[in-house]
């Protein structure tokens, strides 16, 4: 009996929607579509360093403190399991161009992997701040201090403040030097260099699981044959700009929030 | 009768290959080279100026990324458009944001 079902590896969809005069013109229309919403994204992130930017200049010492309390090591790692991740989804592109689908699979399953690998160890630098304690919150407790005529008194501080000085403290060498030198109120305040790190990587991390979400449907796609007509490249080039721009973010935070403070070499091996 | 001739649509004449492997590799190769100095340099004592070397080499890491990963260098004039209406509306927003706190302590609130 006939059927108008597709054959194997055959798509209803038509390479070139009825919309549009040619390849070319949907090509450019559909880079052009995700141009304009990394603008908005651009703008979006635009405004969070630009609040991080005001404050950092207002509390210096704060965000030296906070930053060198992070652990710079992980984020290292994760920086080149990005920049590799962006290698290998140009290499995608270029197989889905070529009509080459086990390379396609390949180089979209290896994005996939590299970008969950990320998110791996994103979680376990966030599971290490929360068991030192580093998390921003209204919680107080009360610690032996002098005041100004040098008689011991009881100093009601954040919960937070007592776990960053001794996170600083227990690190040693720069980061026990910056500590020594903070006063109660500037470990409190340190929190909010806390809520920016957690708002901007959270935010990160966020548009890295919907960057994985959007490559496990276009690997899904690859096996189902959608790419088997090799004009539809288009759609992985056009879904590497988000997975660029997510490095592009990575870049910029890392320097700013994990490098802003004093670190060593000391105890990386 | 109207002598009205068609202009060519000049976004649809620009086209390029995907970068080759070779491209994609040395683009690669510089992007991680410059993270290693951004290491080095994040793991050095350099005082106030740390931040802004930090930042030039984040800026120039984003230049390549752009132009070689995202391919700009090979893109439409409407898109070249694009991302420069991204980089000078975030200059504006960074402006005039910045000169507002950073100036309110010279005034007596």
């Amino acid at each position: 009996m006939a059927t108008n079902a597709p054959h194997e590896g055959e798509s209803r969809e038509p390479i070139v929607a009825h919309h549009f005069n040619n390849i070319r013109q949907q090509h450019a229309s559909v880079r052009f579509g995700m141009w304009i919403f990394l603008v908005t994204e651009v703008l979006f992130f635009g405004g969070v360093l630009c609040a991080y930017a005001a404050t950092r200049i207002w509390y210096p010492k704060e965000f030296e403190a906070g930053s060198t309390a992070l652990n710079p090591f992980i984020a290292s790692i994760n920086t080149f399991l990005l920049l590799t991740s962006s290698f290998t989804i140009t290499l995608a592109i270029r197989a889905a161009y070529k009509g080459q689908h086990t390379g396609l699979r390949l180089w979209l399953a290896s994005t996939i992997v590299l970008g969950t690998v990320f998110l791996g160890f994103k979680a376990r630098e966030y599971y290490g701040d929360y068991e030192e304690g580093l998390i921003p919150g209204p919680l107080k407790t009360q610690v032996d201090d002098v005041d100004t005529n040098g008689k011991p008194i009881l100093r009601e501080v954040s919960v937070f403040a007592v776990n960053l000085k001794h996170v600083l403290e227990h690190k040693g060498g720069k980061a026990k030097e910056i500590s020594d030198k903070m006063t109660w109120n500037e470990r409190d305040r340190t929190q909010i260099f806390f809520v920016f790190y957690y708002g901007m990587t959270g935010l990160h991390v966020l548009h890295m699981i919907v960057g994985i979400g959007l490559l496990i449907w276009q690997l899904l796609l690859a096996q189902l044959g959608f790419f088997k007509p090799t004009e539809r490249f288009i759609y992985i080039e056009v879904m590497s700009l988000y997975w660029h721009f997510v490095d592009l973010v990575w870049i910029f935070l890392f320097p700013l929030l994990y490098m802003a403070g004093k670190h060593s070499m000391d105890g990386i091996f | 009768m109207s002598d009205h001739v068609q202009k060519p649509i000049v976004f649809e004449q620009d086209h390029a290959e995907p970068a080759s492997v070779a491209t994609s590799t040395l683009t690669f190769l510089f992007l991680a080279g410059l993270s290693c100095l951004a290491m080095m340099i994040g793991f050095t004592d350099l005082g106030a100026v740390k931040v802004w070397i930090s930042l030039g080499i984040a800026c120039v890491q984003g230049i390549i990324l752009t132009v070689f990963f995202m391919d700009l260098r090979h893109a439409d004039k409407l898109t070249w458009l694009t991302a420069m209406a991204a980089v000078f509306w975030t200059f504006l927003l960074f402006l005039f944001t910045l000169t507002d706190y950073l100036t309110r302590h010279y005034y007596a609130f």
